[in-house]
């Protein structure tokens, strides 16, 4: 019997043998850090560096790693120690990564251990354990359809931020699927690549909403105690306040108002005049529209649309100007999927589980512990449970990476 | 062109006159020697209209000389003083002069007349240049979430845009004076750099910032120190972010790298070597032999380590700060608690 790492080690070499071609390299590949995880040891090689596409594909097909990352920064010198290398600029980068987002799945499909008591549990990872306190836990982690569904959200609302707000043009920004629960956008222009990263983290504080106040959005009293805020088609954050303030009044529970901080007294105005607020957005808004809910209300509450409006970036990822990000078209070691790269302008129809396949032949016997119900491409698997398959070979190697199963067959 | 020296054509008037520092008159040097000194103790040079062959060559030259003292905090102040006389006279100009300097840094800046409800705008500011100038400032009216912003213009008034010309001007002579290595200026000119050294030391004492007293006061952390501290010490886990901003924190108040180890002991996952290796880093032991800084208070309420202002927060945007201003008022009231 052929033991599961050195199969999927195989796998991962015919993948790299076939398909070099289409690996894309980074613009300026030269002044670009590598670095390879190894499939079996799990060990990082970093601070690579190749002259061309031709000496990195060569080097894939010997090495076949399990996952390829390369520097977000252009370096004099990337294959020297961080300190010498020689920080010429760096892309603008953004992650959004299912992990970061609340998702109306609740991560259901995740499982944790305890790493001291070995209690297991399932959803999102408790901060500690509920048995015995401790605070380390393994974790298996699923790709789910609504996680990989929020994600995407996520992503249109950034790409339309970095669109309107920040100018940038289709042709500037470059996004990819990851090929495991997230979306990466880069953007290369030449005028962001020497932005530092205080710079940065205030373009992230942007995104986020962080520091953000409704004053500064047209939020405020006027002379003679006239309320005034923003409009719906405003642009920028004003109409994003408007916005968001109008999607959670649509549907915030009296509970919700609540938990916002507001007093009772004003939850019980604001659900009593719910049609006039409505009706009120076809002129001025509902700032100002009714009595007994003062300017320092409704700054809570557009507070807390803007929150919705927000697309939830990693932040490190973004202020981190040194950072190794996956190289597109090549594997992830946790899936066996590939990532992608995804047209901008026509994101919602970009279906993560079928364009990131990267095996399409043949098939592999498994014997699977455990596994929930899974799509992929047009067909759709489980639940297995202790389960000998035969199954086409992503989804064979999905659940190989996943640490769920293993091979049962002579190869 | 005498009232921005920093202009490029102001340079191409001192290249085409072609001095060298050898044979500067005595008239440029006094006004080069006079803008340091300005500098150094008023924080500001002044701006007395004068002959135009004296003001503009004066300005490399002291520029030159501030540079020879290769003194970070006498860099500092003179370009500082300089922006700030910068800043005074943007106030008067119009729009066109304005545009023209801004254009002279290569800034990517339209003129406009937009109204956003009550207030009226007369630039648009591209937002590479915008973030370039304000990470220094800590208004919240200067973060860019709080701007207006369409198609990577940043709407700004006449006010602002000269407010931020002036950081790029402060920028500027900045950079010019960042130079690497010793260089030896002629006899008369080094006998005014050492007269002006010897007038700020005593003027330095008041400025710098006092060095922290031996012992850590566990009393005198910020919030968010004190909250990682504590959860550190329970065997809580941290962010990568939290771990750096709480062993950097604990080494500028003094805390040896030894004494930081042993607080990571209590970790389920601790691991010596590595642990040493991080902590010896921070605090400037190997590799790039700097000693880092705890990141400032934005920064940490950006990657949610911030838990929360207090009173004394508020007022400022540094952990170090906090601990150097709570300090203060407990030590009027001795003793205190120490680790």
């Amino acid at each position: 019997m052929i033991e599961t790492k050195t199969f999927v080690r195989n796998e991962f070499s015919e993948y790299y043998q076939k398909h070099s071609s289409s690996i894309q390299p980074p613009t300026q590949i030269e002044k670009r850090e590598f670095g390879f995880l190894i499939l079996k040891e799990r060990v990082m090689i970093r601070h690579k560096g190749f002259k061309n596409v031709d000496d990195l594909t060569k080097f894939l097909k010997t090495l076949v790693p399990s996952d390829v990352y390369y520097s977000s920064a252009y370096y004099e010198k990337p294959e020297e120690e961080m300190e010498e290398k020689g920080w010429l600029g760096a892309d603008l980068i953004f992650d959004i990564d299912a992990d970061h987002i609340p998702t109306p799945c609740a991560k259901i499909h995740d499982t944790w251990v305890c790493g001291n008591c070995g209690t297991v549990g399932k959803g999102i990872l408790p901060e500690k354990c509920p048995a015995c306190g401790e605070q380390r836990f393994d974790e298996k982690t699923w790709l789910c359809e609504v996680c990989l569904e929020s994600a995407k959200v996520e992503t249109i609302k950034l790409i339309d931020m970095l669109t309107r707000d920040f100018g940038f043009s289709s042709k500037e920004m470059s996004l990819s699927f990851s090929g495991h629960r997230g979306y990466h956008l880069h953007v290369k222009s030449k005028e962001v690549q020497t932005l530092d990263s205080m710079a940065r983290k205030e373009i992230v504080d942007y995104i986020l909403g962080i520091g953000l106040e409704t004053g500064f959005h047209g939020l405020e009293e006027r002379k003679s105690r006239v309320l005034v805020g923003p409009s719906l088609d405003d642009s920028g954050w004003r109409g994003r306040i408007a916005r968001g303030t109008y999607e959670f009044l649509l549907t915030a529970t009296p509970e919700e108002l609540e938990k916002i901080g507001l007093k009772k007294k004003v939850v019980d105005t604001l659900t009593q005049h719910k049609e006039t607020i409505l009706e009120s957005w076809k002129e001025k808004g509902p700032w100002g529209a009714i009595k007994g809910v003062d300017v320092e209300n409704w700054r809570t509450i557009a507070q807390r649309g803007a929150e919705m409006q927000s697309a939830k970036i990693d932040t490190v990822v973004t202020t981190d100007i040194h950072r190794l990000i996956r190289l597109t078209n090549t594997l992830h070691g946790k899936t066996g999927l590939k990532k992608v790269e995804v047209p901008i302008t026509n994101i919602e129809r970009f279906d993560p589980l079928k364009s990131a396949i990267a095996f399409k032949e043949g098939t592999v016997k498994i014997l699977v512990s455990d596994a929930p119900e899974f799509r992929l491409g047009d067909q759709t698997y489980g639940p297995y449970k202790n389960r000998q398959i035969e199954l086409p070979t992503a989804a064979a190697l999905l659940l190989l990476c996943k640490g769920v199963a293993e091979v049962k067959e002579e190869k | 062109m005498a009232k921005y020296p920093f202009t490029n054509e102001a340079a191409e008037y001192v290249r085409e006159l072609d001095l060298k520092i050898e044979d500067m008159s005595e008239p440029i040097l006094t006004r080069a020697e006079q803008r340091i000194e300005e500098a150094l103790l008023n924080a500001l040079v002044s701006t007395h209209s004068r002959n135009d062959e004296i003001e503009i060559p004066s300005f490399p030259v002291a520029v030159m000389m501030v540079a020879s003292t290769a003194d970070t905090l006498v860099k500092k102040r003179y370009a500082l003083a300089e922006a700030k006389r910068v800043s005074l006279l943007l106030k008067d100009e119009s729009t066109e002069t304005i545009t023209k300097l801004a254009e002279n840094f290569n800034w990517k800046i339209k003129l406009v007349k937009a109204a956003v409800e009550e207030q009226t705008y007369n630039f648009t500011l591209h937002l590479t240049d915008f973030l370039k100038n304000t990470t220094e400032f800590h208004e919240k009216k200067w973060k860019l979430v709080n701007r207006t912003m369409l198609n990577g213009d940043v709407y700004l008034t006449k006010d602002e845009t000269a407010r931020l010309l002036a950081e790029e001007a402060r920028r500027h002579v900045e950079k010019k004076l960042d130079v690497k290595g010793k260089f030896e200026l002629p006899e008369n000119v080094a006998e005014r750099v050492e007269r002006l050294k010897q007038m700020f030391a005593t003027q330095r004492g008041k400025i710098q910032l006092e060095e922290f007293p031996k012992g850590v006061v566990i009393a005198a952390f910020p919030p968010c120190i004190k909250s990682m501290y504590d959860g550190l010490r329970s065997g809580h886990h941290l962010s990568h972010i939290g771990r750096f901003a709480l062993t950097s924190f604990l080494i500028n108040i003094g805390m040896t790298a030894e004494d930081v180890i042993n607080l990571y002991r209590s970790l389920s996952d601790f691991n010596e070597r590595l642990t040493r290796y991080q902590v010896e880093h921070i605090a400037g032991g190997r590799g790039s032999r700097t000693r880092y800084i705890p990141p400032r208070c934005d920064t940490l309420r950006t990657h949610g380590v911030c838990t929360g202002m207090d009173e004394i927060c508020r007022g400022l945007r540094h952990p170090l700060a906090y601990y150097r201003r709570k300090l203060r008022t407990i030590m009027a009231k001795v003793p205190v608690e120490r680790a």
